[in-house]
């Protein structure tokens, strides 16, 4: 028997963690599928990184500052983003209540 | 009217011949779609009524003698994870079905001004994660070569309909090669430019380290003119950039030069070449693409990648680690509620239902896949690690460029593929995307163009590219190689 990554209560915390829910019926076939894939990850433990720096972004861009006040070229409207909210009130997004 | 071979270039010049409006040739592309896209499905949604009202000022631009840019009037097809402000906009998710976007992503902006036409929002893999498009939200897609073939993906929409002639060109999306992989599949040009050429505002952000906008079109040269109208530096997002030589990409990138193209050596990376799953038939096209350019008179090198193993697994832990981190915007609060979100639920169930429906199965994989390694125990095994090769595969990159000034390689291992040959099995369609994928981790662009043949047994095949990868900003290499290869082929 081959050591397992990742078990299933393991799976079933990192979808809480994660905000979703998963169907019963669909958790073996995602466990394989994730323990197949994390073991393919393990070849990556030959290769020997010693002094080298983790590329962090895609860009080798530094310090890319912009004045601090409102962006005015970013113009999106109020009322545009307020359409998309599934429930408003008085202008307001409406939200169930955040401490029980 | 013919829409076939309809490029960019034919189409600016008919318009100023009056050979037609634009007006005439927007209602015959949405004909067209109407008749033909039935049995490809490249299109989400068609957005006539703004085709419409752009063409229609085209055309009126041009009756009052105003000077038209080689973009005013022509008909693309924009992939759905592109914000047109107005327009529904769903990144194929189901989770965003009933969203439509509140502003214009730049490029899309950029299209604007120039005076181009947007015909329709193209069909992807959710959130474009997926290399077949069978990860939509809505629906299949097919490749127009082979009814039972898949386009390729994730901007397997678009590459359908610049192939099926139902767009002159269109706008993709590239994070591990879903720009280039189906512009190989379908045979279309694909560019997926320099990290930072193309401003990434208003794209729905997959892996934010390593997406790109990028053009999809018949002809190199249709590439660069679309690359060239949406690129630059964007105050709305801190990671674009222009190019460091003169702050601009100047004339060469759309009259290249064959003086001094000629003088660029391309540098074939043996790795790539005994890659498991390599396609025979693949390999032959790609050698038939290397005979050709030397033939052109281009000098080639062999040249060592010996890091290239490892990019598939690096890629599938840091774009992962992105995803989950990028997809937690899908809350069901502010947009994209699910019907079956009512009631009294307390916030955390109105997550977990919203989510728990709302995301495909390739989503919920990559989101959880992503959240585990970057968890506490992990992170330093996984992503930690992970960025240090990737640091290693960019540097193999680096040393490369110092010997040759192109590289050229396969697009994907294979031909495309039949439709729910791979579905089932995520790691094996992660595998596949081996020759594009270092592209991205190390932030260069590449092109994938057509191999077009003389070659009889090679020519009655399905379409196959190859892959040239330039240098940080010097995609006016890559697509002057390519313009010449391309003039070869077509005046042969």
């Amino acid at each position: 028997m081959k050591k397992e990554i990742i078990s299933k209560k393991t799976l079933e915390y990192l979808a809480e963690l994660a905000r979703i829910e998963l169907k019963p019926e669909k958790e073996e076939k995602l466990l394989k599928d994730l323990e197949k894939i994390l073991e393919y990850f393990e070849e990556l433990k030959k290769v020997n990184v010693e002094n080298i720096e983790p590329m962090a972004g895609g860009a080798n861009l530094k310090n890319v500052f912009r004045e601090d006040e409102s962006n005015v070229k970013c113009q999106m409207s109020d009322v545009k983003l307020m359409d998309a909210f599934p429930e408003k009130e008085g202008g307001y997004l409406k939200v169930p209540e955040v401490f029980e | 009217m013919n829409l076939k071979n309809l490029t960019i270039k034919k189409f600016h010049e008919g318009l100023l011949n009056k050979d037609f409006s634009a007006l005439e040739i927007a209602k015959a592309f949405f004909d067209y779609i109407d008749k033909e896209d039935e049995k490809i499905g490249a299109y989400l949604r068609l957005t006539k009524d703004l085709a419409f009202s752009q063409a229609n000022k085209t055309d009126v631009d041009l009756a009052e003698g105003k000077e038209l840019d080689i973009l005013a009037g022509v008909p693309l097809a924009i992939k759905d994870n592109i914000l047109i402000e107005n327009e529904p906009t769903t990144a194929a998710s189901k989770i965003l079905a009933n969203y439509r976007a509140s502003y214009d992503a730049t490029a899309v902006k950029k299209l604007k001004s120039v005076g181009a036409v947007f015909l329709g929002k193209t069909n992807m893999d959710e959130f474009a994660m997926g290399a077949s498009t069978e990860n939509s939200g809505f629906k299949i897609t097919k490749n127009p070569y082979d009814l039972e073939r898949v386009p390729g993906g994730s901007s397997g929409g678009s590459a359908a309909a610049v192939a099926a002639d139902m767009a002159t060109a269109a706008l993709g999306s590239d994070t591990g090669g879903s720009i280039r992989q189906p512009a190989s599949f379908c045979g279309v040009v694909g560019l997926k430019p320099t990290y930072g050429a193309v401003s990434r505002y208003g794209l729905i952000a997959m892996a934010s380290s390593l997406d790109q906008i990028g053009p999809m079109a018949k002809t190199v040269e249709d590439a660069a003119i679309l690359f060239k109208a949406i690129s630059g530096r964007d105050e709305l997002d801190s990671t674009s950039a222009n190019p460091p030589s003169g702050g601009k990409y100047g004339d060469e990138l759309l009259n290249p030069k064959l003086e001094n193209i000629k003088k660029l050596k391309i540098g074939v990376p043996k790795e790539y070449f005994i890659a498991e799953g390599l396609d025979k038939s693949v390999l032959k096209t790609i050698e038939e693409a290397i005979k050709t350019l030397k033939k052109l008179g281009f000098e080639f090198k062999e040249i060592s990648l010996p890091h290239t193993k490892y990019a598939v697994s690096v890629y599938y832990i840091i774009m992962p680690a992105e995803v989950s981190a990028n997809l937690a915007r899908y809350d069901g609060i502010r947009y994209g509620q699910m019907s079956d979100v009512k009631g009294q639920m307390s916030l955390k169930d109105i997550y977990l239902k919203t989510r728990g429906e709302g995301f495909g199965d390739e989503v919920k994989r990559r989101a959880i896949l992503g959240t585990f390694v970057l968890s506490a125990g992990y992170y330093d095994a996984y992503y930690a690690k992970a960025q240090k090769v990737r640091q290693l595969i960019k540097k193999d990159f680096d040393e490369a460029f110092k010997e040759v000034d192109v590289i050229l390689t396969p697009v994907y291992p294979t031909p495309a593929f039949k439709i729910g040959e791979k579905i089932d099995d995520p790691l094996k369609m992660y595998l596949g995307d081996i020759f594009t994928i270092p592209v991205n981790l190390a932030g260069l662009p590449a092109i994938s163009i057509p191999v077009k043949s003389q070659n009889l047994e090679i020519k009655g095949q399905l379409p196959v590219g190859f892959q040239l990868i330039g240098k940080p900003f010097r995609e006016a290499d890559i697509l002057g190689i390519g313009r010449y290869y391309e003039s070869l082929i077509i005046n042969h």
